[in-house]
């Protein structure tokens, strides 16, 4: 009897944990991991994946969209749903961006986003600019490696 | 002592309900009023906002983002990122659309959606396609009022 009561008690405070941690990682913030170097060197500036950097996401930003440009962002990608990249804002709805060929200003609710590092990044210059409802979150520091802990600046 | 206990228990007792409802709410499912005639006459079928359809919609679509044309979806508009609109797909991916002067290709990662009423929807018809990552969920059947339940096809 002792047992059962032991085992109930620990899987009633894991699952309120396991719950709690959930609404936090949702509604608050989350660490992720940056693939890839579109970002570099900001993000990533080693080639090598053991040194990937993990980010802090916020996500208080989402209660009312108030991003500048500067921003960097995590967001769903306009054309593959399922995937998340995290690139910068640069344009902000109404602003004009001078693309390859010509002058785009960029639509009501929407933002221009671009990687750092503009030779490798599949960013607002191939899908266009980007409905802000698709911005899942702000990234506010590097948190791993420890070397590289920082805060990322507007 | 006993009232101080007493207190701290149900404390914790309606902070881990208000963490475990927000946390269905978010992935699971929820309740949301309909409001406008846009999705005449399935949903609000009369003008009179007393008798609002509260419907439910379940959050676990967006697991695998598996929809088919004729859901009816709820979505952030692509325009006023904070509203909030309830249209149908009409259009998956890779699908032509006759718009109003010309056909159009529904692009890969976006959806066309329109309104059951079409006299007074605002959908694709005007802001055009919609990236599926806007979609917030489907709804599934209306909950409210008690003589208007029925599931969505």
């Amino acid at each position: 009897m002792g047992i059962q009561t032991l085992i109930w008690q620990v899987t009633k405070k894991a699952f309120t944990g396991g719950i709690i941690g959930l609404t936090i990682s949702d509604r608050f913030c989350s660490v992720v991991p940056v693939r890839g170097d579109s970002m570099s060197p900001t993000f990533n500036p080693q080639r090598d994946s053991y040194l990937d950097d993990y980010v802090l996401v916020d996500k208080f930003c989402l209660k009312d969209y108030k991003f500048a440009r500067g921003d960097v962002v995590v967001f769903s990608s306009p054309s593959h749903y399922k995937e998340r990249y995290i690139k910068r804002i640069v344009g902000m709805p109404g602003e004009w961006i001078s693309s390859t060929e010509d002058v785009i200003r960029v639509p009501e609710g929407h933002c221009w986003v671009e990687g750092d590092n503009k030779a490798s990044s599949l960013d607002s210059r191939t899908f266009g600019p980007i409905p802000l409802g698709l911005i899942g979150g702000r990234v506010t520091r590097v948190v791993w490696p420890p070397q590289r802990l920082s805060k990322i600046g507007g | 002592m006993g009232i101080q206990n007493l207190l701290w228990q149900v404390t914790k007792k309606a902070f881990t309900g208000g963490i475990i409802g927000v946390t269905i709410s978010d992935r699971c499912c929820s309740v949301v009023p309909v409001r406008g005639d846009s999705m005449s006459p399935t949903l609000n079928p009369q003008r009179n906002s007393y008798l609002d359809d509260y419907v439910l919609v379940e959050k676990f679509c967006l697991q695998d983002y598996k929809f088919v044309r004729g859901d009816v979806v709820v979505f952030s508009s692509p325009t006023h990122f904070k509203d909030k609109y309830i249209k149908r797909i009409v259009g998956l991916p890779g699908e032509w659309i006759s718009s109003s002067r010309d056909v159009i290709r529904v692009p890969e990662g976006h959806c066309w959606v329109e309104g059951d009423n079409k006299a007074s929807s605002l959908d694709s018809r005007t802001f055009g396609p919609i990236p599926l990552g806007l979609i917030r969920g489907r709804v599934t059947s209306v909950v409210w009022p008690p003589q208007r339940v029925s599931k969505i096809s």
